[in-house]
This record gives structure tokens, C-alpha cells and sequence, in this order.
């Protein structure tokens, strides 16, 4: 029995390692077909982007006009500002919806008593189960002219308008509730990576002297590093992916000048204006930029930290 | 065998009659009619208590008249132009489509026949529709309106049939305010300004005038044509002497902006205009912090009043003119819409019931059908008193229900629809004296020359102007709340021209001209 595949296969070929491992095989099915299925089929929509797009007369009907859709988005008098606008507002959540969830983390982490430490940990999740909609409506009521935040800081001196009409606070505002939003959820991820730190590391560090603090640095840090990496990786290959229910929930022709990004765009373009094919050529635009920073991140960690995705 | 010879003999007899005399009365109830499936938006004044208008009153004598069972579909109010865009994408379409057929397809109804959703229906509507074809044949002014720039019918048209019915919005101010500050119901900008300020002065109202949205999340009371107006100008596209003309880049629209960043800048317009929603509308009413804003007579000043009773029984709106600059003019700009605005009803290229459909959607012109839409049924909505159909107490007087839901439940007179709106339905609706005024008032106006017909530009022409007007669009109103807030100063108003230069706003113009004198040629 053990004798006969080998003459037929190689010992390093995918059929070799499909007979061997068949049942992990089989369980890898569902996940090879959802992706299949509803990721890399529908990618030939993007011929649309390179069309004069009709649903009734389908992908295989409709008029090619080549790269116009693209020409037309860089030559809109909005192009330059919704790029702008996605890169700040993108920057802005790695450098701070990013970061605060590793630090609630390692706070997490640091507090002795299992009590608070699954009372914060359930609180700080909570917000997360909130839907998008309902967080949005309660932005708006708390900003707005008779709003809570809006009464507390009149104390200060504010002038008492409503906090979504003014461009300027557009930024701290999405990226505030981003983070009270997902801090909980995003931590989870680091909180188990520091449970699996093995203790006896701790140990070793307190018989050679450090303190909390060297504890940190020495031991936790590097410990969860490679999860960070990986997160970071993947948050960059999203960057320019910001979300476009948020902002439309929370803009307006007022703060349209910062609040304005490309999937907003994209999605007034193609369901309110009809221009679908327009709509996809910018996201597809998009989806390149996006490719590109995926790639070189993960290059440049390979080179720093020596992790990366592949 | 005999048998089966007479009753086809007999079916050959009615068949034969039925062509001979082909009279309305025996069109309705259509015979062994398949069920139609139609999409439409919802109306509030049904929408709280019945699942579909299939359901109302309305929607089930409807059926028994016609003969025709409707699936009624109706999207989630607040999406309902994202549901009419996903449903023409998915090519998922019901036999009948309600919407603006002029202002929801970009490219118009042309295209959206060329490309395949809706059916051309010239050929059918001659053949199976003969109450329409009678009326717009007696209206070629409607008829003109009706048709597409290529010569098509694409729909049903919903049909104001008098003057009446188009005039329904303007100016509103507190009648009691006035009379207790001693000011006359202002006439001309400079009385706007005095009054405001009195408002703000002595009445301590916060926001003098309020300019939430009154009827649709987007329109808000600075799209009228009040005050723009007045410095003869449009927020919109209008006509001007065979011109066609684009309000917010004329060189007159500086001196409205003008007007507004100084009332803002005193505090005479609500702060937060520009956020606003209903809701919020609401509350300033009710807090005592405004005393004029622009509003319809139905759901404006009828609606206002209700929601003061309860807080400020005193509280009376009266309608006041469209602004003018000297006492003595005559307001050159109103609302005013035309008889058609391009509400309709299309029928599917999908459909597989052309003939059902289209004698279905005919109901709604002919004489009897007409009466139905507007009054209901005799004895239970309405009864004939001295040949003037008189709404019931059961409408009128309804214990449980408002007016507005009442007549939403037994009649579409006071929505929209496949049928001719009939102008005695509106008397009755306007309960107050005031309501009854205003109708007058706001139309003595010199609107109707600068009516802007329903243009759809030339194929070549559609998708060129819906990108610029895309990005127009955006950057007016984007600078309009700019200038207003003082975000911008309006010295900066040439350069916002030149902008609108650079989004080839002349060329939109240039589009438009085009068709308009095609228009004249129809």
C-alpha cells in the first residue's frame, strides 16, 4: 500500500499532499469557493469601468470607450480634493483608530483585578454592536445645536452651532466616535495575542530585574509584534478603503470640502447620478492604489521586522 | 357536440359585438385580467396604517372597478431613489413604474427607452387608451408636455387640469406677531428685513426665519423662487425671453446671496439652516423661535397651525407675497408648476400584460374614472350636492382620522397618479381661509413666462450634461451655504463665476438652448 503512490507521484507534488492530507483538503472547500464565488468572480464587472455601461444591454453589449471614465475622474474639479480627503482621513484612523486598541490592550494587560478587567473589556466591546446608522444618528443629536457635547463645551466658549456644520471639526469627530466605536472589538485581537505570551518569559525578565516598564518593552512588545505587523499590513492595504455609510451618513454640502472621499463619491456617481460606469473606473482607481500600498508594506516589513503576509 | 357549436357561436357573437361597440361601459371591469405588479413610492397620509395602497380603501374599490389585481411594491421612503436605481440595474422591473420620469433618469425617458426599460407606448395608447388620447388630443398644450423631445409617449401622466392645483407654495409669516407688533404683511425685501428684526427684537425669536425643508429632504426653503426672486433671478434653471437661464450663474444672484449673508450675519435666518430636518423644524415652531420660513398650503400653514394649537393657540400663519424690490412691482418669479412635471406611471419593457396595463392606467382619465381618483366612491366619500362633489362628514370630520389621512385612504386626489387632478378636490382640501388666500395671492405672480419646460436634451448631448451638471450642482450648493455663513465673503462672488466658467456651465446652457428651441418646435 505505502509503496504504490510513491512511484506514481512525487513526494513534494500537490497531488502527493492532496492524497495525504484529503480531509484538510475537503475542509478547505468552502472557504476556496465563497472566495471563488463571491470575490474573484465578480471582479470581470470591472470591464464596466472601460464601458459606456447599460444593464440591458449587459457587460457583453455595452459600448467601449476605453480609458474615458478614467480621463474624465482626473480631469474633475473634485478629483484632487477627494483624494486628498480619503489619504487624511485614512492617515488619521491608522495613526489613531489603529493604535488605541493596542493600548487598551496592553492596559487590559496591566490591570491585576479579573473584575475590572472584564468590565472594561465588555464595555469597551459594547459600542461595536451598535449598527452604524443608529452611532450616526447619536453623532448628530450630540453635535447638533441643542446637543450634549455641544452644551457642555458652549461652556468653554464654543459658539454653539451645530458641530457637523463646521469643516474643520468633521475629522475629529469621525475619527473620535470611529475609536469610541471599535477600540473594544479591534483589542480583542491583541488581548489574546498577549494572553498566549508564555509566562515563564516573565518570570526569567523579574529574576533578571526589570521592572513593569522593561517588562513591557522587553517582553510584551516584542511578543505581540507580529500580530501588530499583520494587522498593520492589512490596515494599510485598506487605506484608501474609507467607508463610504459613514461619511454619508454624517456629510453635507457644508463639510463636503474635508468630509468628501472617493467611495462617497463613487457611490453618489453610480447610484444617485446613474453614472455606473464612471462609478466603477473610480473604484476600481481605488482598488489599484490600494494594491500598490498593500505591496510595498508588506515589503517593508519583510525588510524591518522580517514578518510580513506572504 | 351541438353544445360546444352554440357556445363558441355565442363567444364569436360577443366578440364580434365587442369590437362593434367598443364604449367604456363595458370596458370596466376588464375581463379575466392578470395581475399587474406596479412600484411606487409611499404617501405618509396611508403609509403609518396600511401595508400598501393595495390595502387602502382606494386600492380595493379600485380593483373591483378595473378588474385588474395590483402587487403593489413601495420602497423605504427615505432610499427611494437608490431602490429606483438598483431596480433598473438589476433589470428586475414590475409592468408599472411610478416616478419623475424627467428628473429621476439621467438622459430622460428617450434613453431609457433605448436602452430598454421602458416601452415606447405611442401604438398602444392609441389603440387601447382611448380616454387619454381624447384629453391630450382636447389639450395640445398638455399633449406637448407629455411627450418626449423624440416624439414618444413613455408614460401615464400624472395631470393637474387647472392653474389651481399648481401654485402651492410661498412666504408664511406669523399673522399674530404682526398684529401685535403693528407691521403689515410685508411686501418688499426692505418690510422682510424690518419685520425679521422685529421678530428677533422684541419677539426674541432666535431663528426669524426658518428655512428647514417643507416638502422633501433636499428642497429647503432657500430653493425657492422667494427672495431669489425678487432680484430677478432663480435658484434653477429658468426661461427669460426665449433664453434659457441658469440662476446661480447670473451676475444678479450676487445681490441675493448679498441679502442672505447679511440676514445671517444679524441672525435673522436659522443658524443651523442648513442642517435642519423636519424634526428640528418642528421643534423651532413649537419653541416660539421663528416667525416665517416658506411652505406649502397643505402641509405648510394647514400643518403649522395643527402643531401650534396645542402650544400656542394664538399662533395664526398668513401667506405673505413674493418679495419684490419696489412696492409697486409685480413679483416676476413664483412657484408655479407646469400642468405635467413628469410625475408618471411607465410601463415596463419587461412586461408581459402590454394591453391589461395600458386599460388599466386609462381608467384613471375617463370621466368616471377621473371622479373616482379624486372623490372615491359616492355615498361613502363623497355625494353629489347640487352637482358640486361634496366630500362626507366621514372624510371632512373624521373622529380618529386628519383630513390628510382620511382622504389618503379613499382617494389619490391628494397624491399623484395615473388620472386628471380635479381642481374642486383642492377647495375642500384648504380648510382655512388663510390656505384659501394664499392659493390666490402666490399665483398673481409673472411666473408662468419663465416656465422651464421638460427638456431631454439630444443623445449626444445626455451624458456630457449630466456630468457637468453633477459637478455644478455640488459646487453651488457647496458656495451658496458658503457665502451665507460668511465662510466666504461674497466679494469673492467673481470668482465663483469663474469657477462655474471652468465646470463648463455654458456649455450645460448651450445643451439646454438647443433643446428648448426644439421644444418650441414640437
Amino acid at each position: 500500500m505505502p509503496g504504490k503512490p510513491k512511484r506514481l507521484l512525487n513526494k513534494n507534488s500537490l497531488g502527493w499532499d492532496l492524497v495525504q492530507n484529503k480531509s484538510l483538503y475537503l475542509l478547505m472547500i468552502p472557504v476556496l469557493a465563497y472566495y471563488l464565488l463571491f470575490h474573484y468572480l465578480p471582479m470581470y464587472g470591472a470591464v464596466m469601468a472601460f464601458q459606456d455601461y447599460s444593464p440591458m444591454k449587459g457587460l457583453f453589449g455595452s459600448d467601449f470607450i476605453g480609458l474615458q471614465n478614467f480621463f474624465d475622474f482626473f480631469d474633475s474639479y473634485y478629483f484632487w480634493r477627494i483624494f486628498g480627503n480619503t489619504l487624511i482621513i485614512s492617515f488619521l484612523s491608522l495613526a489613531f483608530e489603529f493604535t488605541t486598541p493596542i493600548l487598551l490592550a496592553l492596559m487590559i494587560n496591566e490591570l491585576r483585578s479579573q473584575k475590572l478587567s472584564s468590565v472594561v473589556k465588555t464595555v469597551s466591546v459594547f459600542p461595536h454592536f451598535i449598527s452604524l446608522v443608529i452611532v450616526c444618528g447619536m453623532v448628530k443629536d450630540f453635535t447638533s445645536m441643542n446637543g450634549i457635547f455641544n452644551e457642555i463645551f458652549k461652556l468653554f466658549g464654543y459658539d454653539g452651532l451645530s458641530m457637523l456644520q463646521k469643516p474643520e471639526l468633521f475629522r475629529p469627530i469621525y475619527i473620535i466616535s470611529g475609536i469610541w466605536q471599535n477600540i473594544g472589538w479591534d483589542s480583542i485581537i491583541y488581548i489574546a495575542a498577549l494572553m498566549a505570551i508564555d509566562q515563564t518569559l516573565y518570570e526569567a525578565a523579574e529574576i533578571d530585574g526589570a521592572g513593569r516598564w522593561q517588562q513591557l518593552w522587553k517582553v510584551t512588545i516584542p511578543c505581540i509584534l507580529p500580530t501588530i505587523v499583520v494587522m498593520f499590513i492589512l490596515r494599510v492595504g485598506n487605506i484608501m478603503n474609507v467607508g463610504f455609510e459613514k461619511i454619508i451618513l454624517l456629510y453635507n454640502p457644508i463639510n463636503y470640502e474635508t468630509a468628501d472621499v472617493i467611495s462617497s463619491f463613487v457611490y453618489r456617481k453610480g447610484l444617485i447620478d446613474f453614472q455606473w460606469s464612471y462609478a466603477a473606473a473610480v473604484g476600481l482607481f481605488n482598488s489599484v492604489i490600494n494594491l500598490g500600498l498593500l505591496l510595498v508594506a508588506n515589503r517593508l516589513s519583510k525588510k524591518v521586522t522580517q514578518s510580513s503576509l506572504w | 357536440m351541438m353544445r360546444l357549436r352554440i357556445s363558441s357561436l355565442l363567444i364569436a357573437v360577443v366578440l364580434l359585438l365587442s369590437v362593434v361597440l367598443p364604449t367604456t361601459a363595458q370596458v370596466y371591469p376588464l375581463k379575466n385580467a392578470p395581475t399587474l405588479t406596479y412600484w411606487m413610492n409611499v404617501n405618509t397620509a396611508w403609509s403609518n396604517r396600511f401595508k400598501t395602497l393595495g390595502d387602502t380603501t382606494f386600492g380595493l374599490e379600485l380593483a373591483k372597478r378595473t378588474g385588474v389585481n395590483v402587487v403593489y411594491t413601495h420602497p423605504v421612503p427615505a432610499q427611494f431613489d437608490q431602490s429606483f436605481n438598483l431596480m433598473l440595474a438589476s433589470g428586475d422591473l414590475p409592468d408599472l413604474i411610478q416616478n419623475n420620469f424627467l428628473t429621476k433618469i439621467p438622459g430622460g425617458p428617450d434613453k431609457a427607452i433605448k436602452d430598454g426599460y421602458l416601452l415606447r407606448l405611442n401604438e398602444a395608447i392609441a389603440k387601447w387608451a382611448p380616454n387619454l388620447t381624447a384629453y391630450l388630443k382636447a389639450h395640445p398644450e398638455v399633449d406637448k408636455l407629455v411627450k418626449s423631445d423624440e416624439g414618444n409617449y413613455y408614460a401615464f401622466p400624472f395631470i393637474r387640469t387647472d392653474p389651481y392645483l399648481m401654485t402651492y407654495q410661498g412666504p408664511i409669516v406669523r399673522q399674530d406677531w404682526l398684529d401685535e407688533l403693528k407691521l403689515p404683511v410685508p411686501v418688499t425685501i426692505d418690510d422682510w428685513t424690518v419685520m425679521l428684526k422685529a421678530f428677533k427684537e422684541k419677539k426674541g425669536a432666535t431663528a426669524p426665519f426658518a428655512m428647514a425643508p417643507y416638502w422633501g429632504p433636499t428642497n429647503a426653503a432657500w430653493q425657492s423662487p422667494a427672495f431669489v426672486g425678487a432680484y430677478g433671478t432663480l435658484k434653477n434653471w429658468y426661461i427669460d425671453n426665449g433664453k434659457v437661464k441658469f440662476g446661480p450663474s447670473d451676475t444678479q444672484y450676487k445681490e441675493f446671496l448679498k441679502l442672505f449673508a447679511g440676514w445671517y450675519k444679524a441672525g435673522l435666518i436659522d443658524p443651523n439652516f442648513a442642517l435642519s430636518d423636519a424634526k428640528q423644524r418642528d421643534a423651532i415652531y413649537v419653541a416660539g423661535m421663528s416667525g416665517a420660513t416658506v411652505a406649502n398650503i397643505g402641509g405648510g400653514i394647514g400643518y403649522l397651525v395643527k402643531l401650534m394649537e396645542k402650544v400656542d393657540p394664538k399662533a395664526r400663519f398668513v401667506a405673505a407675497p413674493y418679495p419684490v424690490l419696489k412696492k409697486s412691482d409685480k413679483p416676476e418669479f413664483g412657484q408655479m408648476d407646469l400642468p405635467f412635471t413628469g410625475v408618471a406611471i411607465a410601463i415596463s419593457a419587461k412586461t408581459k400584460n402590454l394591453e391589461t396595463a395600458v386599460r388599466y392606467l386609462d381608467y384613471g382619465y375617463s370621466p368616471d374614472g377621473a371622479m373616482f381618483y379624486n372623490f372615491g366612491t359616492p355615498g361613502v366619500s363623497y355625494n353629489m350636492v347640487g352637482g358640486y362633489p361634496t366630500y362626507t362628514d366621514f372624510i371632512m370630520k373624521n373622529a380618529k382620522l386628519s383630513l390628510q389621512e382620511a382622504m389618503g385612504e379613499h382617494i389619490r386626489g391628494s397624491s399623484d397618479g395615473p388620472f386628471l387632478q380635479d381642481k374642486r378636490y383642492a377647495e375642500q382640501y384648504f380648510l382655512l381661509p388663510e390656505q384659501k388666500a394664499a392659493a390666490t395671492l402666490w399665483s398673481s405672480t409673472n411666473a408662468a413666462k419663465h416656465l422651464f419646460p421638460n427638456l431631454s436634451p439630444d443623445k449626444a448631448d445626455i451624458a456630457e450634461m449630466s456630468k457637468i451638471m453633477s459637478e455644478v450642482n455640488t459646487y453651488v450648493d457647496e458656495a451658496f451655504i458658503k457665502f451665507v455663513i460668511g465662510a466666504e465673503p461674497v466679494e469673492n462672488f467673481d470668482k465663483y463665476l469663474a469657477t462655474l466658467k471652468q465646470l463648463k456651465i455654458d456649455r450645460a446652457i448651450a445643451i439646454y438652448q438647443k433643446s428648448y428651441d426644439d421644444f418650441l418646435k414640437r
